[in-house]
């Protein structure tokens, strides 16, 4: 593994001036472009060990009286005589959660995006602060690590859900779990901190390292979605820390921070946890959407419809984020009138987000569409982040959210917006950016493959999970066939599971078609999409330092079709100073 | 703001008189002490009076040691970005016990 | 990082900030930094809006006297701090190595008189008859130790960065025309302080 990772990024550096040693170009790295292939293979693989986790999950649920095949080779903690044990059950569905959240989803499209991308986005040669990137990078391995160990130590892993209700996640007699929930809180607290050194790199970086003409209603929408993100995460994250830190306390110390008998108050945790889990899934959205944006003006030819209100949508959903979080806690018996104002601001999200919608229509509305694999899980995205928001809606409202709290309806939204959401785009911006990354396009034909069985089954999965949560199939349940009024939906989750098995599957063919690629892949030159933006007015992969020289930027991002360029359809942002953009500003 | 562009080296303005604001600094602390402990006041007005003090404090000190007062206004932006925060966190908590 | 304009067909790159990378860096930092104390100090706000009754008043547990004259030790280390940073502006080796030297002294001493607080504490407080003040005293005791254990905790990262500054002082690296690393450890160094400042007056006084 080692080898072709090496293989990998060797092939991303073409080596230059001074001679590094082999450690500290690949494993010790302070290249931007490294670390992020470096976080890429790492959060490839805990995708892959997330993906595993939901695949025993659904197995258990779908048929809750057979045995695990090839179940032996697991612990008897874990499985005993062929049967998930409830306790890890718990575990699955609590590690599945955390794991995708923090170990894969975040960190792909932060850690391996933000890294590539801003530097090469707006002209400069590195971050900020290179050291403290590879820091960034060099804790989430201990992270990752700890997290898969405590899967191993007695009392299984944590088991609380990834929301870490108190006091159930406090109580270790209440659990059943002890050390695997205090070192999932270490390693939380070890990925928050990653997490909190990238944004400051991303902030300074965004901020005072733009080249020449590189303004900020210049910058891609990228850049500008990955630069609010870290935003959010800058301010969000250390509350999760401050909290989890909390928790820590109270199961090791002796504290009584969310313990009811020691006076303290379990709502406090999910105040502060929602406090940062809300900006967290706009953390985990707004990226997807900078890339969406960037693939799809790429695939369509033309333009970002509305590149301010794009700009002004990012920023207001950002700030409506703070505002959302009680929404998750309808339910908890909070203050009424707090629950109205919740409502309120949870609607208006609606807004920008939609906004956003229509003017990813109104680019395709009419472009000359080139429907390459990127292009259709752009698409994609749009359509399946459209109906996990159409979901949201509805959840937004207390009285309904009353009924459909804790259900599979819930289930169905989070992976509308995650998977359909964040997936998609991310599967979009791997294929997308794969040949500036190593020099290689990954194969098309498996990748419309991939487009289609990844689309198929996933709605073949979810899309159903909206009627049992309205049925009633609460979340996070070991055996539906022990509830009365779930009597006849067996049917349905048999479907999902088998159609989870085959959406598993199908990821294999993605990672086939990324490992093959890297070795025998169509060598690709600069620019293989002809698109604007600055990566690609340099070789795939860039030289150490990015440029010869700095460029200097003429034009806005997405200049595709313009009326005045008449050899071809697209104007990179650092030729010709004489063309003017056709809205004028700049 | 033009004549912000050599700023980031050298301070275009005169260094604040240092001493000057550590005697305030221990003249308020000398205060909130004696609010604390010598006042006969009802206890709100002590709290809030200890707070005041409290952040006239925070600010000398991020005013004149940070130096916030002579730097661009766009990093006083970023300085003052988490505050808002902050504040829509305790409101809206302390909805729950009020 | 600086990039040579002259590279750009003699366009300046844009503005950002006009403040340098380390400084920006740094403000950025503590922005985060606020937000992890006040996910600290606001659960106590609410905790004790919550138990109000069974809280002990200012002075009944803690050592108010020894820890004013504490806070004190900490200002006047901020004094120092931004003394070892005009010195460094202004080229003077001696003031640099003094003021680093006594700011890290000032330091250490605040962080001496805390250990030397919680061991009393921890072995002689008494509160709601408990012998012994320890995290375990219900929620007074939980977010006093947190609150100023955390602050303690950033305290020494900052005594140790200025050991280190201190330790490169004599090395003569700082100088009028290399002094970013002293201001941005400053910047640290006074927040620092400023949380202190709060936490006193909260935990202390209040």
């Amino acid at each position: 593994m080692a080898t072709i990772v090496a293989e990998a990024t060797g092939q991303a550096i073409l080596h230059e001036e001074h001679e590094q040693s082999f450690l500290r170009k690949y494993v010790f790295a302070t290249d931007h472009k490294v670390i992020a292939i470096q976080f890429l293979f790492t959060t490839l693989f805990f995708l892959m060990i997330g993906g595993l986790l939901a695949v025993l999950m659904r197995y258990q649920i779908a048929w809750p009286a057979k045995t695990l095949p090839g179940g032996g080779i697991l612990p008897e903690t874990m499985v005993a005589s062929g049967y998930i044990l409830p306790e890890f059950y718990n575990s699955l569905v609590t590690m599945h959660g955390s794991i995708m959240v923090f170990f894969a989803i975040m960190p792909m499209l932060v850690g391996v995006f933000a890294n590539y991308l801003i530097p090469l986005q707006i002209g400069a040669r590195d971050m900020a602060f290179p050291r403290l990137n590879m820091l960034s990078f060099w804790l989430m391995v201990p992270a990752g690590i700890l997290t898969l160990a405590s899967f191993f130590v007695i009392g299984g892993a944590a088991a609380a859900g990834w929301t870490l209700y108190a006091p159930l996640s406090a109580r270790p007699d209440l659990s059943g779990v002890h050390l695997g929930q205090q070192i999932w809180l270490v390693s939380l607290v070890l990925i928050g901190l990653s997490s909190i050194l990238g944004s400051v790199n991303y902030i300074t970086t965004t901020i005072n390292m733009r080249a020449p003409g590189m303004t900020w209603f210049r910058l891609p929408l990228t850049v500008w979605a990955l630069f609010i993100t870290a935003i959010l995460g800058l301010l969000a994250m250390p509350v999760l820390s401050a909290a989890g830190i909390m928790l820590l306390f109270d199961q090791t110390i002796g504290t009584t921070f969310f313990l009811p008998a020691g006076g303290g108050q379990p709502l406090l945790w999910q105040h502060l946890f929602w406090f940062f889990g809300h900006p967290e899934v706009y953390i985990l959205i707004l990226p997807a959407m900078g890339f969406t944006s960037e693939i799809i003006a790429s695939g369509s030819r033309k333009p970002i419809f509305g590149y301010k209100a794009m700009v002004w949508a990012i920023v207001a959903i950002a700030f409506l984020g703070f505002i959302v979080w009680g929404h998750h806690m309808f339910q908890s018996g909070m203050n009424p009138t707090l629950g109205l104002s919740f409502t309120i601001s949870t609607l208006l999200i609606a807004v920008p987000s939609a906004i956003k919608t229509f003017n990813w229509m109104g680019t395709m509305w009419r472009g000359n569409l080139r429907l390459h694999t990127p292009m259709l899980f752009a698409i994609g995205f749009v359509a399946m982040f459209a109906i996990g928001g159409l979901s949201g809606i509805f959840m937004a409202s207390t009285p309904v959210d009353i009924y459909i709290h804790d259900t599979y309806f819930i289930v169905a939204h989070i992976h509308y917006v995650l998977f359909g959401g964040s997936l998609f785009a991310l599967f979009g911006a791997i294929y997308y950016w794969y040949p500036k990354m190593f020099g290689r396009m990954m194969n098309e034909t498996l990748g419309k493959i991939h487009f289609v069985l990844t689309l198929v089954f996933f709605n073949l999965v979810f899309f159903p999970m909206h009627g049992l949560g309205m049925k009633g199939m609460m979340r996070r349940i070991y055996d539906p066939t022990g509830y009365q009024h779930l009597q006849g939906i067996q049917d349905t989750n048999q479907l999902i599971s088998i159609s989870a098995f085959c959406l598993y599957a199908s990821g294999f063919l993605f990672a086939f078609n990324f490992f093959w690629s890297l070795r025998k892949g169509r060598k690709a030159e600069a620019n293989p999409w002809d698109a604007t933006t600055l990566e690609w007015q340099t070789p795939s992969p860039p030289k150490h330092g990015n440029w010869k020289e700095i460029p200097v930027v003429y034009h806005g991002p997405h200049e595709f079709s313009h009326p005045d360029v008449a050899d071809k359809d697209w104007l990179a942002q650092n030729e010709r100073p004489d063309v003017t953009s056709p809205a004028g500003a700049h | 703001m033009s004549d912000h562009a050599a700023a980031s080296e050298e301070h275009g303005h005169e260094a604040p008189n240092y001493l000057l604001i550590w005697l305030y600094l221990f003249i308020l602390t000398v205060a909130e002490v004696a609010v604390a402990f010598v006042s006969h006041f009802p206890k709100w007005v002590v709290v809030i009076a200890l707070l005041t003090m409290a952040m006239w404090k925070a600010l000398l000190v991020a005013l004149y040691y940070m130096h916030l007062k002579f730097e661009p206004k766009r990093l006083r932006l970023v300085a003052l970005a988490p505050l808002p925060a902050v504040a829509i966190m305790i409101i809206a908590i302390m909805m729950e016990y009020v | 990082m600086a990039q040579a304009a002259t590279a750009t067909a003699g366009r300046a790159p844009e503005r950002g900030l006009d403040v340098y990378n380390q400084k920006v860096g740094m403000w950025v930092f503590l922005c985060s930094e606020v937000m992890f104390f006040a996910g600290l100090i606001g659960s106590y706000v609410v905790l004790r809006f919550g138990a109000s009754d069974s809280w002990a008043q200012p002075g009944e547990v803690l050592n108010v006297p020894i820890t004013a004259v504490n806070t004190f030790v900490l200002i006047c280390s901020s004094v120092t701090m931004v003394k070892a940073f005009a010195a460094a502006e202004a080229g003077d080796q001696k003031g640099i190595k003094l003021y680093l030297v006594l700011t890290f002294l000032l330091g250490a001493t605040f962080l001496g008189v805390q250990v030397f607080e919680y061991t009393h504490l921890i072995q002689h407080g008494e509160w709601q008859g408990s012998h012994g003040f320890t995290p375990r005293a219900g929620l007074y005791g939980s977010t006093f130790f947190t609150m100023t254990g955390f602050h303690g905790f950033h305290v020494l990262l900052g005594v140790i960065c200025l050991g280190w500054a201190s330790l490169q002082a004599f090395r003569g690296r700082w100088g009028s025309d290399h002094y970013h690393g002293i201001e941005v450890l400053g910047l640290y160094w006074h927040f620092v302080d400023l949380v202190w400042i709060i936490l006193f007056t909260i935990v202390y006084l209040i």
